[in-house]
């Protein structure tokens, strides 16, 4: 039986590590949350509001927030209340830190990368 | 009487000036202008602390991303991200509202590095930006107060820098940090014979003696390293120093 050529990319960029595949369609499933986990690996320690980390990385607030959000319920973040202010930073679980930086590590590969983008751009249709 | 225990900076020549260094679990004030060197000044006494003294640190920041601590501590040969691996370090990025509320809450995340760590010293960088939490002096000086009487409930002696306004001279301060803290240092650019150098003083040290005298200091591959003192100069900390007078320098400065 004859392939699509959609099939075939589909196929030729689902190669890959399938724990970055499913980190990638379904934890760091947008260009913000891939700037918001590298500003933290870059940056592990950071602890701080919506507000702030938005300014560090140089976006709105309100693109900012929901993301956080995501990543806090995929398990990539952590998030606790202080007072009455939201405060984020990078989960402090060992496993899920190694797969953030698995995931960095993989990024500075281009063809990873050219896969990264093309699952995060058909995920967003 | 006993002598006082200390908290060696390890930095050559300020310690000596400091009367053996800082006393322990106070806040240290360091000012300057852009430049200067505080912010080498306060990751020198962070990495002094943990290679020569057992002393793991915390660098606290309010603007700078912890990537260019990195960096810039490897300029000197730190390794910065070798120390936070093996659990001697951390540097937290987070902002003075986050901080303020995080070191007054129980089981916070500073508190809890503290712990976990066996942190002692830790660099607050810069507490010039608590002037973003409140226009009032009266509370603001309250905020400050508070959050260095949580450092030193932590156990911590800590070196805050501050920026000053001006390049040269002395800066006009809303000075409610200034007397909050237990040692307060100055650094300045002093320009002598159409060139820029550096001075330190040790403005106050509360509960111990110290230098009184404006010394030289530079930024070497190695570091702070501090220097002599300005000899036969007057008016340094104004930025524009004379020279004094021969007769005077023959007959009491170098008699």
């Amino acid at each position: 039986m004859a392939t699509s050529g959609e099939d075939f990319t589909a196929r030729l960029m689902d190669d890959m590590d399938p724990v970055l595949l499913d980190f990638i369609k379904n934890k760091v499933n947008s260009f913000i949350k891939w700037d918001l986990v590298r500003f933290f690996y870059e940056n592990p320690h950071t602890a701080d509001t919506a507000e702030n980390i938005a300014r560090y990385a140089g976006r709105n607030v309100s693109a900012v927030e929901p993301e956080l959000e995501e990543l806090v319920e995929s398990g990539i973040m952590e998030k606790r209340m202080l007072d009455d202010v939201a405060v984020y930073s990078l989960s402090s679980d060992e496993e899920m830190r190694a797969l953030v930086d698995k995931f960095i590590l993989a990024c500075e590969d281009r063809h990873f990368r050219v896969k990264a983008v093309y699952h995060i751009i058909r995920g967003m249709r | 009487m006993a002598k006082l225990e200390r908290v060696k900076t390890g930095i050559p020549g300020l310690d000596e000036m400091l009367g053996g260094g800082f006393l322990p679990e106070t806040a240290n004030l360091v000012e300057g202008a852009p430049g200067t060197g505080k912010t080498t000044l306060g990751m020198q006494f962070i990495y002094n602390g943990i290679v020569k003294y057992n002393e793991p640190g915390i660098i606290l920041t309010f603007e700078e991303f912890p990537q260019q601590y990195y960096a810039d501590a490897a300029g000197f040969g730190w390794d910065f991200k070798d120390l936070e691996r093996k659990g001697l370090l951390k540097i937290i990025m987070t902002s003075p509202e986050v901080s303020r509320r995080d070191i007054e809450s129980v089981g916070g995340i500073i508190e809890n590095y503290v712990t976990e760590m066996g942190a002692r010293r830790i660099v607050v960088d810069s507490m010039t930006q608590f002037g973003r939490l409140t226009r009032d002096p009266v509370e603001l000086r309250a905020l400050e107060y508070n959050f260095i009487n949580a450092l030193k409930r932590e156990g911590l002696t800590s070196v805050l820098t501050r920026e000053s306004p001006v390049l040269l001279g002395e800066a006009p301060q809303d000075d409610s940090l200034g007397f909050v803290v237990d040692s307060y240092i100055i650094l300045r650019y002093v320009e002598i014979e159409s060139a820029i150098r550096k001075a330190l003083l040790v403005l106050k040290m509360r509960g111990s003696d110290h230098a009184k005298d404006i010394r030289q200091f530079e930024i070497t591959g190695k570091g702070f390293v501090v220097q002599s003192k300005f000899e036969g100069q007057e008016g340094i900390l104004s930025g524009s120093p004379r020279r004094m007078a021969d007769s005077f320098v023959k007959a009491f400065v170098n008699p």
